[in-house]
């Protein structure tokens, strides 16, 4: 019962998606604009729409628009063509900046990294809230796979971008929270137990952005586990990855 | 008295309701603005199918252990034409050694340890195409290479994984696609005693939606 509902809610879902994309036509005021069979631009040019034709927005694929023409063509219209059209106002199409523009104008972000925690081989993935051009606020989970234990952290931090309107920018980042240390199977047979201590971070880091919604990020954290040990566990990270934002 | 009442009241009508069609007819008719809707049109509201939702089955060989079937989901977001990242699950049950089968003397691993389940994390490629079934039957068709990272667990241990894979998706509807998928994980285990990099490669079949 509760998949059909699933089904039927996924389905409508569609539907609705569907018919809010339906109400959008624009005017093609370029001398033409051609329709490939697919959303690349490899895929054949197979039509070409001409000055002062309308057609209707289906909907978008990673920077690629299907639309109709009023004569039933159906195709894909790169994103430049898309925005040269013209509204049911004449005013030009407003879509999001892909650009510089709009990486500065962002609110989220999220991100893939791989790299090393000491020795160790480490995989994250994180989330940000862009509060300010120069403050975001980030959460992040990490898992980091020895030979002796299996270690998994989540972080929250603050991170400050110290030349926002740089392409290329560094930043610092400070933050908080807690690393889960299970050891290896071979060392449980001989007594080691699962512990969990509180961390605390601080980190600088390079981020560039690349194109479109893409940023690429270099970091390196100090991390310190406060065990209850008499002596603080230090850690070193370093990361290389890629976030995406919106 | 009533009739003659009756009658004017009709030609009077007759008369106002005449009266701006025989104007009309002299001068041309003002042009109308129409009532278009007005709302503007944002980016927001066209509706973007970037993120990939998936399901999949197949057979994975898992190194030492026989081959099992395994089942698994994935998302991908698809960043630009040709690159995406993906995140997918997928869980099977190892079988037995060859060394367990011929001797039939006690199990390596318990059951619960001889579960299979791994993550991984990939950035993947996508080399578009076309599929031609008849000259009027055609599916849009993406082969695509994958690397990633993520983690195994199996026999009580949890492992470091690189994948390695390389697909074939064919979209019957614009959001609505079936894949083919191979991927080899390794891993370092030393579940058989002495340790070694082991190759687990799996190839499976799926169906996804785009949203």
């Amino acid at each position: 019962m509760r998949v059909i509902v699933f089904v039927v809610a996924f389905l409508s879902l569609f539907q609705w998606s569907a018919v809010l994309a339906e109400s959008l036509v624009v005017k093609v005021v370029e001398p033409y604009a051609d329709m490939h069979t697919g959303p690349a631009s490899e895929f054949p040019i197979f039509h070409v729409i001409e000055r002062g034709e309308r057609i209707t927005v289906l909907k978008e694929h990673t920077g690629w628009y299907k639309v109709v023409t009023d004569d039933g063509k159906e195709g894909w219209i790169a994103k430049a063509a898309l925005a040269s059209t013209r509204d049911v106002n004449d005013r030009p199409l407003q879509l999001a900046q892909n650009d510089f523009e709009g990486y500065q104008d962002r609110s989220w972000e999220f991100g893939i990294f791989g790299g090393k925690l000491d020795d160790v081989n480490a995989l994250s993935v994180s989330a940000a809230w862009i509060l300010t051009e120069n403050i975001a606020a980030e959460i992040s989970a990490t898992q980091a796979l020895g030979d002796f234990s299996d270690n998994r952290m989540w972080l929250v931090r603050l991170q400050h971008y110290t030349f926002p309107e740089w392409r290329l920018t560094p930043y610092f980042t400070l933050g908080a929270g807690q690393i889960r240390t299970e050891p290896s199977a071979t060392l449980v047979q001989s007594g080691a137990d699962t512990r969990t201590n509180d961390l605390l971070e601080v980190g600088a880091g390079v981020r560039y952005y690349l194109t479109r919604n893409f940023v690429m990020r270099a970091e390196y954290k100090r991390l310190t586990a406060l065990t209850e040990r008499d002596e603080f566990e230090e850690l070193n990270q370093w990361t290389l990855g890629f976030s995406v934002f919106f | 008295m009533d009739a003659r009442v009756l009658g004017l009241f009709l030609a009077g009508t007759i008369l106002i309701t005449a009266a701006p069609v025989a104007v009309a007819q002299e001068t041309p008719p003002p042009v109308i603005e129409p009532e278009l809707d007005r709302r503007e049109v944002r980016e927001a509201d066209i509706d973007s199918e970037n993120f990939e939702i998936g399901v999949f089955a197949g057979q994975i060989s898992i190194e030492d252990f026989s081959s099992s079937s395994i089942v698994g989901v994935s998302l991908a977001y698809h960043i630009t034409e040709n690159i995406f990242a993906e995140a997918s699950y997928a869980q099977a049950d190892a079988g037995q050694t060859s060394f367990e089968i011929l001797s039939g003397g006690a199990p390596f691993l318990t059951d619960d340890e001889r579960e299979y389940t791994y993550y991984d994390l990939s950035v993947g490629y996508n080399v578009n195409g076309e599929l031609f079934i008849t000259d009027n039957t055609v599916f849009n068709t993406d082969f695509y290479l994958t690397v990633g990272g993520g983690s195994t667990e199996f026999g009580g241990d949890s492992q470091f994984t690189l994948t390695l894979g390389g697909g074939y998706r064919v979209l019957l509807t614009d959001y609505f696609a079936v894949r083919l998928d191979v991927k080899d994980h390794i891993f370092s285990s030393e579940i058989i005693g002495e340790e070694k990099d082991t190759h687990n490669i799996q190839y499976t079949l799926g169906a996804s939606f785009f949203f």
